[in-house]
């Protein structure tokens, strides 16, 4: 393939230019309507940078009531949800990848059926189980839904990536004296990790992005809100200020962003490779 | 009362190992600590924190924490709350959205307290709506309703005067002559229908009539047909997008470019036009809608809330006294004249007296004043944009009498499925 | 001659077809420790996870199922003391035209989006195997940018993108001459709302789909091409004679996948459109939602997600018998 002439390239790097024009230009137009000045935004013709780069669409949008408060508040549920499904999904990950046991085809099953719960339509049930556990209005509500609607899909992609790791190597430490648990924890953890970082991805985006539960389940206290919550009011109170909404959407899409860049080797092998599975 | 399942310990004992943080009403040292929901512009930020100030002043026990709500989505908001077990204390509701609340058992019974509140002098359009039954589950807190606001300077370059503006007519004729150049003749969204209601009351027609206790959608008959051709007309004279309401974008911000001769609004909006351009300053006026003939302004909305207490709230005491200090006559004047509002009594109509605006207002919301459909299921048809959506289509080049029948179908659909 | 000794240590590497890494989970028998010794580990292993899907998952499911047999409106959700009525909250629902109406919608949608998503991501999946290393880390890297983008916030960019006055895409088709999209009101037409959210979905889902696929080509061994080539196979038979054999449990899978998310599609639709202008984009995650919040039905609310569940499942038959085949084979 590398003889192809240049030429014979043309097309190919054509197909690659559209396809990365196609999947930037929506982050783009979001990233530079933010730093537009508003005049610049209301124009007839739209400019594609910013003929002057402004900050004050950033400074609304941090400026506006608690935004840094929601933005805690949303790392807080999110990440503990994201490390609360990673531990019970590993335990349950490796029973299935390693173990033989009866009920093993059942409880995939079971996973596998958990994957399609319709989440959307349980706000009703799970409203009022959680109000009859006095539990409304709390942040660790918020973190145990985000827990069970990321757990399915965690457990699935583990166990595509343990079945990646040889057990020869655990048996070797196993014969060297580790305890079986030792064995997985000093040979086969290490080798998980990248495993375990890509798949906390996926659970971080759902957790972060989730607005309906946030919206539903904390009603009086407003300092338990969360950022799509705070996007999506953000959005009333400024109208169609869309410099502003955009450099709001900038500010909430930013952390996703940036992890998704920083572990991108993984995500594009190790947690396809592990995903597939499911 | 309630029959409630207690779920699984195990619930919450795995919850409890993620740090609780609760809250609650903290009672501390004989204080009382009340949340109030108020809606986004119902008070500015200067006259909560002066009322906050005066009412903590006169009942020291009480400790009120008011939280500014969004309109958008506010009825889950609402139902949220009044289903929990420990709902805010007071909360505002919308007149047009009260009948299905006052309906469902979650708000206090307060008809006993109508006589402490001076009930008999309430406007109808506020009252009405919060009664289910015989019984009285809300207060009425404030009103609004349209007007025209107007570009002084653009209708003197126009020769045009305001005031001789009486008749639809009349109307009609001097926004085609505003509506030149780069000057448009008026600014109506495609999908305020608010100012749609008012065209279709001036027919004689509505959204719904009722029948033997069912709801019919009722936009497919002549007379409301003709109101939204009206709307058709007025919304052609200038450059309004036919997909949106007043809010998106903000009409005021289109008006505040200078280029806008007129916008139909609560009075209270040109605050906002001055806000955004202070060089029109002084540059605003006001009449009210012009109706069909000269003797009878147009039919208007009276929009407006209610103060309610939820059924399950632990410190209606303290709730009611804040409902009280707030409807009553020298926080309503107050409000009457910062906020431009219609107080909740014909008997403080004078409150808004000097201000031309409010007066303006009041012509309209006295003489001729509606309200939408009061009926549990009405929340449903706002909730749905069904008249929104029945708007575009024909402001887009949809066939008016099919898209009517279509949308009062919808519309006899969504009030007849929640009762 | 010599590439072929170039590309021997590669043959060793590549494993044989069927059994890619992706495929293979714990392929040699002797990873099972036996099965008398220590076979209380797997269940306590996997208890938290049961006991989790239990409480917050199986319980509410039964809620609602219960919810879908009452007369539950706003009264019963403030004061409880529903009553039971049967299966009659699903003959409603059943007679209801519109229902019907939006049942066929999300299969038309899901169908619309699956196969725009598996048809475009195979191509870009086969143009990044055919990338030098630069264009592909350009490639990988904007896919993973357009996936990680939180649903509400693309969701936002896309009306403001499409919004009438002010929007780019407005301007661009203008600028082409299409003087008819001047101001043209998108999410003011069924149709062409119904495409927009199309659109977004595929843009959101194709990431996933594409980088899925890529990693799964890359397993397929280079020679099997070459032999074909030689053998005189066009593009189009050596796709489908060598490559997508290779691909194919992992292609069926991300069909799944992808059946399973689109048919689920609500956050967006809510948030562009909320289901309008009509019924245009209701869909029936879309239809529950707005019978149980708008509507305050939460008895038909319940009753149209029980429902959707058993659609979904009857959809995904082929899925599990899928997966049921992999556990076989190991």
């Amino acid at each position: 393939m590398k003889t192809l002439s240049s030429v014979r390239r043309a097309p190919l790097s054509f197909a690659a230019i559209v396809t990365v024009l196609a999947c930037l230009f929506p982050v783009y137009w979001m990233v530079t309507t933010a730093f537009k000045p508003t005049r610049e935004i209301q124009s007839k013709v739209p400019q594609l940078l910013p003929s002057t780069w402004t900050f004050d669409h950033f400074v609304t949008a941090i400026g506006s009531d608690g935004f840094g408060l929601f933005w805690r508040n949303s790392i807080l549920v999110t990440v503990s949800a994201v490390v609360l499904a990673l531990v019970v999904a590993l335990g349950a990950a490796f029973a299935v990848a390693r173990m033989q046991w009866r009920g093993r085809r059942q409880f995939i099953l079971m996973v596998f059926i958990a994957q399609m719960a319709p989440w959307e339509s349980l706000i009703i049930p799970i409203y009022i189980i959680t109000r009859d556990t006095n539990m409304l209005d709390r942040l660790p509500t918020l973190t145990l839904v985000y827990f069970m609607i990321t757990l399915p899909f965690t457990i699935v992609v583990l166990r595509g990536f343990i079945a990646t790791i040889p057990p020869e190597l655990e048996e070797a430490a196993q014969v060297d004296g580790c305890s079986r648990t030792g064995a997985f924890r000093r040979v086969a953890f290490p080798l998980l990790a990248p495993g375990l970082m890509a798949t906390s991805l996926f659970g971080f985006i759902t957790a972060w992005n989730e607005f309906a539960y946030a919206n539903f389940l904390i009603i009086k206290e407003q300092d338990n809100r969360t950022l799509p919550v705070w996007l999506s009011s953000f959005q009333n109170v400024f109208g169609t200020d869309w410099g502003a909404t955009m450099a709001a959407s900038t500010l909430f899409a930013l952390p996703a962003l940036a992890i998704f860049l920083l572990l991108q080797r993984h995500v594009t092998s190790g947690f396809a490779a592990g995903a597939v599975k499911g | 009362m309630r029959t409630r399942l207690i779920a699984g310990a195990s619930a919450l004992a795995l919850a409890a190992t993620l740090s609780a943080c609760s809250s609650g009403n903290a009672e501390a040292g004989g204080t009382t600590t009340i949340d109030v929901w108020l809606m986004r512009d119902s008070v500015s930020e200067e006259f909560q924190a002066e009322f906050e100030k005066s009412f903590e002043a006169e009942h020291p026990d009480i400790d009120a924490k008011i939280q500014i709500q969004e309109w958008d989505g506010i009825g889950e908001k609402v139902v949220a709350a009044l289903a929990s077990n420990d709902p805010p204390d007071v909360i505002e509701i919308g007149n047009s959205q009260m009948s299905q609340y006052a309906a469902s058992g979650g708000l206090l019974d307060v008809s006993d307290k109508v006589d402490d509140l001076g009930g008999e002098d309430w406007i109808a359009g506020l009252a009405d709506p919060a009664v289910w039954d015989g019984k009285t589950y809300g207060v009425p807190y404030y009103a609004a309703n349209r007007v025209v606001i107007y570009n002084t300077a653009l209708f003197d370059a126009a020769g045009i005067d305001a005031e001789s503006i009486d008749t639809r007519a009349k109307w009609i004729d001097a926004t085609s002559t505003l509506n030149s150049g780069d000057v448009q003749g008026i600014y109506l969204p495609g999908q305020s229908w608010h100012a749609l209601a008012g065209f279709i009351w001036d027919e004689g027609g509505a959204f719904a009539t009722q029948d033997d206790g069912s709801w019919m959608g009722a936009l497919d008959t002549p007379e409301a047909m003709a109101g939204m051709e009206f709307y058709s007309q007025l919304q052609a004279l200038g450059h309004g997008p036919k997909d949106s309401d007043v809010a998106s974008p903000p009409q005021t911000d289109i008006m505040a470019g200078g280029d806008v001769a007129q916008i139909i609004s609560s009075p209270g909006a040109a605050g906002s036009v001055v806000a955004a351009n202070p060089e029109l300053e002084g540059k605003l006026g006001f009449f009210p809608i012009p109706g069909k003939t000269a003797d009878k302004p147009g039919a208007v909305y009276v929009g407006g809330s209610e103060l309610a207490i939820p059924a399950a709230s632990d410190s209606s005491d303290a709730a009611y006294e804040f409902v009280k200090a707030l409807t009553g006559e020298k926080w309503q004047r107050e409000l009457a004249s910062t906020m431009g509002y219609v107080p909740n009594k014909a008997s403080l109509a004078d409150a808004v007296a000097d201000d031309p605006g409010a007066a303006a207002m009041t012509v309209g919301g006295t003489e001729n004043g509606h309200s939408t459909p009061i009926a549990p299921g009405w929340a449903a048809v706002e909730a749905q944009n069904i008249i929104h959506d029945y708007m575009t289509a024909v402001l887009t080049g949809g066939d008016l009498a099919g898209e009517a029948q279509k949308a009062s179908d919808e519309i006899t659909r969504a009030m007849n499925q929640s009762d | 001659m010599t590439i072929v000794q170039k590309r021997t240590p590669v043959r060793a590497a590549v494993k044989p077809p069927g059994s890619t890494p992706t495929m293979t989970g714990s392929s040699p028998r002797r990873a099972r420790l036996p099965r008398t010794r220590r076979n209380l580990w797997p269940y306590a292993l996997i208890a938290p996870a049961v006991v989790g899907t239990a409480f917050l998952l199986v319980y509410p499911l039964v809620r609602a199922f219960v919810i879908s047999l009452q007369d539950y409106k706003l009264a019963e959700l403030i004061n409880g003391n529903a009553e039971f009525v049967g299966l009659e909250n699903y003959r409603t629902l059943f007679s209801d035209g519109r229902f019907w109406e939006v049942v066929a919608r999300t299969f038309l949608f899901m169908a619309c989006n699956v196969v725009l998503i598996m048809i475009l991501s195979t191509l870009v999946a086969m143009m990044i195997t055919r990338l030098k290393k630069f264009g592909r880390t350009m490639v990988l890297s904007s896919l993973v940018l357009a996936w990680a983008m939180p649903v509400i916030a693309a969701a936002t960019v896309f009306q403001w993108m499409f919004n009438s006055e002010f929007g780019v895409v407005n301007w661009m088709l203008t600028s082409f001459g299409f003087e008819q999209f001047d101001r043209f009101p998108w999410f003011a037409h069924g149709a062409a709302a119904f495409v927009i959210l199309i659109l977004l979905v595929v843009w959101q889902s194709v990431p996933f789909a594409a980088i899925t696929l890529y990693s799964a080509l890359t397993t397929v061994p280079v020679e099997l091409h070459e032999s074909a080539r030689l053998d005189g196979a066009g593009a189009w038979r050596l796709f489908r004679s060598v490559t997508f054999p290779i691909i194919r449990p992992i292609f069926m899978l991300v069909v799944c996948l992808e059946v399973i998310w689109t048919f689920k599609a609500f956050v967006q639709i809510w948030v562009i459109t909320q289901g309008g202008p009509g019924d245009a984009t209701t869909l029936l995650p879309v239809y529950a939602v707005q019978r149980a919040l708008s509507s305050q039905q939460y008895d038909l609310g319940a009753a149209a997600s029980i429902v959707t569940v058993l659609i979904l499942s009857g959809v995904l038959v082929l899925y599990f018998r899928q997966m049921f085949r992999q556990e076989v084979q190991q």
